[in-house]
């Protein structure tokens, strides 16, 4: 009685997540089409988003806007920095090193931003008041609505930019044939370079949009990095849909498990998707399997 | 100079270079290194050397050498790693495959001898081979689905199998005492003798480690060993000669959890507290990176790895919070400069650097 | 009875057939060559008997048994050996140890008895280190017997790899184009330890691209080309066959 009365509340906050993860997971299949890396960093893009616009717009009283967009920028030099000096030099590595070096990646952002940026969680404001809304019996921060809103404009921006630039659809070339685009002229590790940039620019947009929801803090970026990941597993790994329905899947998944068990485990739910996912069926819901092009 | 020795051995020429007494200081720390850590692709020769025998006597002379108790604890620390590495070395360097959730048998080792001892008056002893047996149990049943997998998907499971033993210690409060955990966990003691100086731990900890690097050692040397090696390289190859590639990898991950329930029982014995912060993925990254710092499919490796990386943290501790960002660049640039072990040719390669560096000298010089 | 037998074998990916109703028999004792077109289909077979995937419908009878449903190290077990078309040698492993480790079905011992190298232990090391290396001996490869098997040059790889599927003393032998990349000597030399090994009583079922060498060492030839049988029988017949030549002349797939 009184739980199902939670459900719609939860079901909207999944949804709220469930974005995020959906835009973090969207970041690891951009990386991993173009280079069959896995970025476990790719959680601290998010992390940084939230916290450099933070200190943009309280550090240097920047207006809004300008913070987040300066954000995005500066987390997607991080991301080509990153590229640059860790992966690009480990490009011909086994999957052992390439997995270590990008969670000491990891660890380096997370750590350099509590000491950069202070270890307290910051917040930013909501983008429009702070003002619940209702519907019905359901009351949601307007900040959920921005957060829906915006992952789908970025959606169909992505979705033009892969399909309608030439740019794009030279990434999209060199990930589905590396061999075949490279006879072509397109660099594969300039589009390995470019999707660096494009998976950061898409964390931090992610991180922005979440941070007045859900604070963020530097350690926020490791748990939210292995959902995302664990959200394009589930929704079908190498693909572009895929990470987004998994991302949704797996955040109204967990918000919904509140109502069933103790919210301590909460975190817990998305690794027993997990196990479950890679034991029972590992290509994920709209399955694709994970072809390692390099190993051949 | 020992070094000439080892370079005329293995390269055709020598570099033309004159040998300051500044040369010697920065090279000798990095000889000794790789004394510790040997060309791994000469493992497979079977004399007992005489190294193994300075080893030996290093080990258990070093402590009466270095009395200062820092030292004391921070080996005996190093011993536990130690253990914890050997273990997933087997798995990993021989066997070819991933664990990035090895933190948390040495979590249920820890927890098993803590709960044992502190509830119900278990001697510590029998705690010890309790831990080591609850570890290996729990590897064998979540083992047979996940060792199906391969790669970034084995590695991404086991990561998973971790985070999953953390929350559950987080929150089952009862059994476990949640985020605060157990406190006052007995002395490691066997029939009376207790070991509750940091110097009779050392001795407990190390003798544990050559007593298992011997065992590791047989193994190698055995059709268990080349059954391992087999799988890591080939499964098909290995199945076709007969081999149970499934069964040979569940047995060894078992052996590799074991190991890992022995150091953390040791661990909860000498820290007398078992709390969840100490079995993060940030523990399971170091002793992997131990084990792939010390050179994979060696068994010196990862022992070497194990004190190294215990010195560097506790160097490091002392810059406060400029520690991790540190760490991890460091990690990093190990990584990138050598993925296949500090010590690998290390001898060769300190002789190419210097024949480089020397050969840059004189070309500056020339320039002028 | 035949050694090994196929019957009405199929085998799909992907909605193409890569095996169309294989039956195909294997006497003991003799040499049987699989030849056909690239693409053809034969790795496919050999990865079907050794277990390595499972057909979609047929049967496989190994000494009378059905042997679809076994692991391959079952089978291997049962005494079937292989060799790879990709070369498959331990490269971790020093020379001898691949032998070596080639003979492990045949040895006793589990985690206990090597970790603690009881006396037992010690002996049969020994043991299964001379017959090692007289297996390299015959191969001509005991010079290097402590190297490291991925030094070897390629050539010294594959009679490596051929000295690993014989260790476990097979009674069938799958060979997977042993000859690809070896020199004209090399191939002398692996045709003259193949007919050996049938001596010793092995029967060897071998895919082969070289046709000089094919014809010269089988018994019998079966031919297969865009999945299908379409010959079967002594060397100087299937030269002949006309559908043979057709399907090795043309690049048409068509029937």
């Amino acid at each position: 009685m009184d739980l199902w009365s939670y459900i719609p509340q939860l079901l909207f906050s999944g949804l709220t997540i469930g974005a995020i993860y959906a835009l973090v997971a969207l970041g690891f299949v951009t990386i991993s089409r173009a280079s069959q890396i896995i970025n476990f960093a790719q959680g601290e893009f998010v992390m940084l988003g939230g916290v450099i616009t933070y200190f943009l717009l309280n550090g240097a009283k920047l207006p809004y806007p300008l913070a987040a967009l300066i954000a995005i920028l500066i987390v997607m030099l991080i991301g080509f920095a990153m590229h640059l000096s860790i992966l690009y030099p480990l490009r011909k590595a086994s999957v052992l090193i390439l997995i270590m070096a990008t969670l000491g990646a990891s660890i380096f952002l997370s750590s350099t931003s509590g000491l950069v940026f202070g270890t307290l969680p910051k917040t930013l404001p909501p983008f429009s008041g702070g003002e619940p809304l209702r519907i019905g019996k359901i009351s949601f921060p307007s900040q959920s609505l921005w957060v829906l809103l915006s992952t789908f404009i970025l959606l169909i921006f992505l979705y033009l930019l892969s399909h309608r630039t030439l740019l794009g659809k030279a990434m999209e070339a060199s990930s589905t044939d590396p061999l075949g685009a490279d006879l072509l002229g397109i660099s594969r590790n300039l589009m390995v370079f470019l999707a660096f940039g494009v998976s950061a620019g898409v964390g931090a947009f992610g991180g922005i949009l979440i941070t007045p929801v859900f604070f963020t803090s530097y350690s926020s970026g490791a748990l939210l990095g292995l959902k995302g990941f664990i959200a394009a597993v589930l929704g079908g790994w190498g693909k572009n849909t895929g990470a987004i329905l998994g991302g949704f899947v797996l955040g109204i998944v967990e918000s919904l498990s509140l109502a069933f068990i103790p919210s301590g485990y909460k975190d817990g739910v998305a690794f027993v998707i997990l196990l479950f996912i890679l034991y029972f069926r590992p290509k994920g819901i709209l399955g694709s399997p994970f072809i390692d092009s390099r190993r051949w | 100079m020992i070094v000439w020795e080892n370079m005329s051995s293995q390269t055709a020429k020598a570099p033309q270079t004159r040998f300051r007494k500044r040369d010697l200081f920065y090279l000798m720390p990095l000889w000794l290194i790789s004394l510790i850590a040997p060309d791994p692709y000469l493992y497979h020769k079977k004399e007992f050397k005489k190294k193994e025998l300075f080893y030996l006597a290093a080990i258990c002379f070093a402590p009466l050498i270095w009395s200062d108790s820092h030292f004391h604890h921070l080996m005996v620390l190093a011993g536990i790693y130690a253990i914890l590495a050997l273990g997933l070395s087997l798995f990993m360097g021989y066997a070819g495959q991933i664990s990035l959730g090895h933190a948390a048998f040495f979590g249920i080792g820890a927890y098993t001898t803590a709960i044992l001892t502190t509830r119900y008056a278990v001697p510590t002893f029998l705690a010890f081979w309790a831990s080591a047996l609850s570890a290996a149990l729990i590897a064998h049943l979540i083992g047979r689905p996940i060792l199906k997998l391969k790669g970034y998907f084995l590695a991404l499971a086991t990561l998973g199998f971790g985070e999953i033993f953390l929350v559950i210690v987080r929150e089952s409060t009862s059994l476990t005492g949640g985020v605060i955990g157990i406190f006052g966990i007995p002395w490691f003691s066997v029939m009376g003798f207790s070991f509750d100086t940091y110097l009779k731990q050392y001795y407990l900890a190390w003798g544990m480690v050559t007593g298992l690097f011997i065992f590791s050692k047989n193994l190698v040397r055995s059709k268990v060993g080349r059954a391992l090696l087999a799988v890591g390289a080939s499964e098909d190859a290995a199945s076709s000669v007969g081999i149970n590639v499934s069964k040979t990898k569940l047995e060894i991950f078992d052996l590799g959890a074991a190991f890992a329930g022995w150091a953390g029982s040791l661990f909860a014995c000498i820290m007398s507290t078992a709390s969840p912060e100490a079995f993060s993925l940030g523990f399971t990254i170091l002793i992997v990176m131990m084990v792939i710092l010390g050179g994979m499919g060696n068994l010196y490796g990862p022992i070497a790895g194990a004190i190294l990386l215990t010195w560097l943290m506790d160097i490091l501790s002392k810059y406060q919070e400029y520690s991790l960002p540190v760490y991890s660049v460091i990690l990093i640039l190990l990584l990138i400069f050598f993925p296949d072990g500090v010590g690998t040719r290390l001898n060769v390669r300190i002789i190419y650097l210097i024949g480089y560096w020397a050969k840059k000298k004189k070309r500056d010089k020339g320039k002028l | 009875m035949a050694l090994l037998s196929t019957e009405e074998i199929i085998k799909e990916y992907d909605g193409i057939r890569a095996l169309d109703r294989i039956s195909l028999k294997v006497e003991k004792g003799s040499i049987k060559g699989l030849i056909g077109p690239n693409g053809a289909g034969k790795s496919t077979l050999f990865h079907l008997i050794s277990g390595v995937e499972k057909p979609d419908s047929g049967k496989i009878y190994f000494k009378g048994k059905e042997i679809r449903f076994l692991e391959p190290h079952e089978r291997s077990a049962l005494g079937i050996g292989r060799t790879f078309q990709t070369l498959q040698v331990w490269g971790n492993m020093t020379v001898v140890e691949n032998i070596m480790a080639g003979m492990n079905r045949r040895l006793k011992g589990g985690y206990l008895s090597c970790g603690l190298r009881f006396p037992w232990i010690r002996k049969s090391e020994n043991e299964v280190l001379k017959e090692a290396k007289e297996i390299l001996d015959s191969l001509g490869l005991l010079g290097k017997w402590e190297s490291l098997a991925s030094q070897l040059p390629y050539g010294k790889q594959k009679l490596l790899e051929l000295g690993r599927a014989l260790a476990m003393k097979p009674e069938l032998l799958l060979l997977d184009e042993p000859a690809s990349g070896l020199t004209l000597a090399e191939i002398e030399q692996l045709s003259q330890h193949i007919t050996k090994v049938r001596q010793e009583g092995v029967t060897v079922f071998i895919v082969e691209h070289h046709m000089g060498m094919v014809m010269e060492i089988a018994d019998e030839i079966a031919v297969l080309h865009n999945g299908e049988l379409i010959a079967e029988g002594r060397p100087e017949a299937v030269r002949m066959n006309p559908r043979v030549i057709e399907a090795y002349l043309t690049r048409r797939g068509g029937k």
